[in-house]
This record gives C-alpha cells, sequence and structure tokens, in this order.
C-alpha cells in the first residue's frame, strides 16, 4: 500500500477512522521521514518521538473501543514553535526565549487536540516570527525541500518545508506580514492566512496584536478547510473573535460555477518572472473552464496600504519586545534586532493614523472590487531565492530586501482579509509556484471552494520534492 | 507636509520610549524606515472625525450582512 506518511490530512484521518491505517502506523511513517529528511532541512526544532507513539497506540485502543475523539483522531501534526502547549518549551526561535516553559495551551492547539490531532514535535521557524525568508542566526536556517541552496521563506519556514517534505500532514503557522503565504509559495504546499477575528490568537506568540492571525499549511485546501473547521469560532480568551462566524463546511464545498474572479490590473502583475505570469494565466484559464467568470480590477494603491502596514506591524513589534530590548537586547539575532529598533522611528501619530485609516482603506477596497468574490493574485513575483542571496543580515539594505520579498503580502495582513496560497506551477528550474486566493472579509469558505475546485483539476500540489 | 525622518528624530523617540539603540544606529534606522514613512506621509488621510481604530471592525462586520 501507499506510504501513509504520503496522505493527505483528509486521507489520513479517514484511514484512520475506517481502520486501514493505525495512528500506530501512520505515526512511525512520518518518524522515519523526519528522521531522513531533517538533516537536509531543518525543519524541527524538536521531535517528541516517544511521547508521539505512545498517544498513538492510545488513540488507536480509544478507536478499538468505539470512541474517536473527533474528525482528526489519532493524525499526528507538528507545529510552530510559538503555539504554547503547557508544560512544554516554546522556542520561537530567539535565545531570548530560551528555558521558557509554557504556562498555559493556546487554543488552536487546544482545539486540534479536542479534534483528536496528536502532537509530533514543534517546528523550526523565524526568531520571534519576524522574517520573510526563514534564516535564523540563533537555530541555523531551515532549508527548501526542493534545493537545499534555497530559502523556505518565513516566517512558518519548519511548517513549509515539512509539509512539502510530508513530515506532517499539516502544521500551524501564523501570518503578520506573509508568514503562512510565503512559505507556502516557496515550498509548494496550500497556505491559509484567516480573516482577521475568525481564529484566536490566544496563547500564540504575538508579533502585532492589529495584524496577526492563525492558520494553517498543509498539502491541500481540503485539508485546510478540516484544519479550519477545528480552529475558527470565538474564543473568551481572544476578544477580537467575538462573534465570529461558525466554520461552514457546505460553503466550503460549492461550486465555483458563478463565482466572480478579479485579476488586478496593476501592482500584483507588475515586475512577474515569466513563469510566475505563465501559472498565473493558466490558472485563469481553468477557473474559466470551472465556471468562474473572470474580470479586471483596480484596487486603491497598494503601496500605501503597504506602508500603512509596515507602521503598524513596527510599531506593535516594538512594543511588544521593549521590555527585552531595554534589558537583553544582545540576545537578538541582528537582524531582529535592527528591525526593531526600526519600528522607534514612528511617533503615536504616525501609528494611529495608521490604524484609524484601515477601516476607511477595506471600505475603499471593497468599493473598488464591486461585487468580485476572490480577486487571485500571484503570492511573489519570483520563485525560492538562494538563502546565499538573501544573506541580507543586518546591513544597510536588509528592510529594503525584506520589503520585496513580502511585496504582495502585506496589504492583505492590513486589510484582514482571507487568503489561501494554492500551488500553480513550477518554474524551468523544478522551483514551485504559488497563487494567491484573496477573499472578502468573512470569505474564507469560498477560498476552500475555489482551491478545492482548482486542486481537483491540477495536480500541481500532489508533487513531492525528493531526499537529495 | 513630507515626512524626513532624521537620526535625529529617531534617537529623540528612542530616548522618549527609553529604548537604548546601538552605538551609530540613528541614521540606519533613519534610512530604513524613511521611504515607507515618505510613502504614508504622501497618502490623504482626510478622514471625518469620528473614525477610530476599531471602525474597522464596522466595515469588516458590515460584510457578514452580505
Amino acid at each position: 500500500m501507499t506510504d501513509p506518511a504520503m496522505l493527505s490530512l483528509k486521507d489520513a484521518a479517514s484511514a484512520i477512522r475506517r481502520r486501514k491505517v493505525s495512528s500506530l502506523e501512520l505515526t512511525k511513517a512520518l518518524l522515519k521521514r523526519i528522521e531522513a529528511w531533517q538533516p537536509v532541512i531543518n525543519a524541527f526544532v524538536r521531535v517528541e518521538a516517544d511521547e508521539a507513539i505512545r498517544a498513538a497506540r492510545a488513540a488507536d485502543r480509544a478507536l478499538a473501543r468505539g470512541s474517536a475523539k473527533g474528525p482528526l483522531h489519532g493524525v499526528p501534526l507538528a507545529h510552530k514553535d510559538m503555539y504554547y502547549v503547557k508544560g512544554k518549551p516554546a522556542g520561537c526561535g530567539s535565545k531570548v526565549r530560551e528555558g521558557f516553559i509554557a504556562p498555559a495551551t493556546s487554543t488552536a492547539i487546544a482545539k486540534l487536540e479536542a479534534a483528536g490531532a496528536l502532537r509530533l514535535g514543534a517546528l523550526h521557524m523565524a526568531e520571534f516570527a519576524y522574517g520573510p525568508t526563514g534564516h535564523n542566526t540563533y537555530l541555523g536556517n531551515a532549508c527548501n525541500p526542493w534545493d537545499k541552496s534555497c530559502i523556505t521563506g518565513g516566517s512558518s519556514s519548519g511548517s513549509g518545508a515539512a509539509v512539502a517534505a510530508r513530515l506532517t500532514p499539516a502544521a500551524l503557522g501564523s501570518d503578520t506580514g506573509g508568514s503562512i503565504r510565503l512559505p507556502a509559495h516557496f515550498c509548494g504546499v496550500t497556505g491559509y492566512k484567516p480573516t482577521n477575528g475568525r481564529v484566536s490568537r490566544a496563547n500564540a506568540l504575538p508579533l502585532s496584536f492589529t495584524l496577526d492571525s492563525v492558520g494553517p499549511l498543509a498539502q491541500t485546501a481540503e485539508d485546510c478547510a478540516l484544519i479550519a473547521a477545528a480552529i475558527t469560532g470565538p474564543d473568551p480568551l481572544d476578544p477580537t473573535t467575538a462573534g465570529a462566524p461558525a466554520w461552514d463546511a457546505r460553503a466550503a464545498k460549492r461550486s465555483p460555477k458563478g463565482l466572480t474572479i478579479g485579476v488586478p490590473t496593476s501592482f500584483y502583475v507588475d515586475d512577474l518572472e515569466a513563469d510566475v505570469a505563465a501559472a498565473l494565466e493558466a490558472a485563469l484559464a481553468e477557473f474559466r473552464k470551472l465556471g468562474a467568470r473572470i474580470v479586471k480590477v483596480d484596487l486603491p494603491d497598494q503601496t500605501a496600504v503597504a506602508a500603512a502596514a509596515l507602521i503598524v506591524l513596527a510599531v506593535e513589534a516594538t512594543a511588544c519586545h521593549a521590555p527585552w530590548l531595554r534589558t537583553r537586547a544582545a540576545d537578538y539575532g541582528p537582524q531582529v534586532r535592527n528591525r526593531l529598533e526600526n519600528g522607534l522611528a514612528y511617533s503615536a501619530v504616525q501609528y494611529l493614523e495608521a490604524l484609524r485609516w484601515r477601516g476607511p482603506s477595506l471600505a475603499a477596497h471593497l468599493e473598488a472590487i464591486g461585487k468580485v468574490d476572490v480577486i487571485v493574485a500571484p503570492a511573489s513575483r519570483a520563485v525560492a531565492p538562494t538563502i546565499a542571496a538573501t544573506d541580507v543580515g543586518a546591513g544597510a539594505g536588509a528592510e529594503a530586501a525584506i520589503q520585496a520579498i513580502t511585496r504582495f503580502m502585506r496589504p492583505v495582513n492590513y486589510l484582514g482579509l482571507p487568503a489561501l496560497v494554492v500551488p500553480a506551477g513550477q518554474s524551468q528550474q523544478g522551483l514551485p509556484i504559488g497563487l494567491q486566493l484573496i477573499g472578502r472579509p468573512f470569505g474564507d469558505e469560498i477560498l476552500m471552494a475555489l482551491g478545492a475546485a482548482f486542486q481537483d483539476v491540477t495536480d500541481h500540489h500532489r508533487r513531492i520534492p525528493t531526499l537529495p | 507636509m513630507p515626512d524626513q525622518v532624521t537620526p535625529e528624530r529617531v534617537a529623540a523617540i528612542a530616548a522618549a520610549a527609553r529604548v537604548p539603540i546601538q552605538p551609530g544606529a540613528e541614521a540606519r534606522i533613519a534610512q530604513a524606515v524613511g521611504p515607507t514613512a515618505a510613502r504614508f506621509a504622501a497618502i490623504d488621510l482626510a478622514m471625518p472625525l469620528e473614525i477610530e481604530p476599531s471602525s474597522f471592525v464596522v466595515v469588516q462586520r458590515a460584510e457578514l450582512d452580505r
């Protein structure tokens, strides 16, 4: 039979439920792949093999008694090392957090556990989730499984690399300025950034309380929908989720027929590498065949929106870290320390103007797109660059280099929109290309429906890297 | 009015925040954030007086009734 480690989250959960594969078999298969791949891509910061085996055996016993815990019963997962689990370390990719033991479990993890998911370990990340490339001077870089000389994207570097190499069926990442979508694009997996306010951020590492969002990376849109069904909804520990709608599984399976897809006339289509432009055109042709209507949209100036996003992020990140900048500045990596210092350059009035403008800016965006359901745009103008070429460290050009990589990301965070990155092609060198489907506020389910329909008729998401 | 981020301004805000910066970092920081500050300053931010940060949620939640 197929190696259980290759199964998608949906298929793995189904196989366990129908007792075609045991939780123990799946766990052992994933641990075997982790052992082989970890020296190459450095995707994990901790593998909790013994605990995972024990939990898998318990899950199999429970199933034998007829007591499945939930839709993810017995499926082992690993998550970015910033989701707290009570009593366990959460290093957050930084020396500053060395020795930190989480006092409580994050709501997202608790909800996945309630759905029956198990834990394989913790995944690598950029220091304090503040870096778009995956570089980490303290713990070493995570590497792209398609070409280990290339970046994974960040900050959810381990999540992107581990899902691509089939070391975990899915993984939580976080997205403040593209940290789910960039690794999904560069590593060739599906990544979902929810509408702000749909998923609780409680007891996950904060970076920017306005822009942070919690979401999964997985093989498919259907897998992301499975995770979304488990983790979305109100949480008293995170007031931004008050009144958040429950996941609508039916809407996530609707036909794409009759949907209106908008293609930006500028910004997202400027200066694309030829392979990326070709992938966008090919995807639009598929969406047309699926029955969607394609229209051009003139978005408000996205450089202005991105500037506001950068100010909000810079100031909030610096405010979060100010106590440690006063006492432990030398323990930060040079790039993150510099970026945190950058946040000191903005005035209180600038920051609050950037926050006040968020509502009017979203209103202008919605007016510009009219009845468009989904905007389709590249996730990045290029495929994964090399680690060496993007090793800008703390140099003078670092901020400009970071902004170039995150160019297509920031408006989505500032406007709080949902987005789904789906693999949509590959470059001539074989590196993955992802497109982002950007929805309306709370239109997350439509993204899943469109992504799943696209993946039904394409196979980009089925490509798997081979061990070098 | 254009926004010119100077090393002196950076030093003053950092001091007001009581966050020490690395020796000589003022110029690097001013150069790093200058383009963003200039782009933001060029936006027409004429908004009704009543707009506040949480007005965003009002616009966002209106989509639920769509």
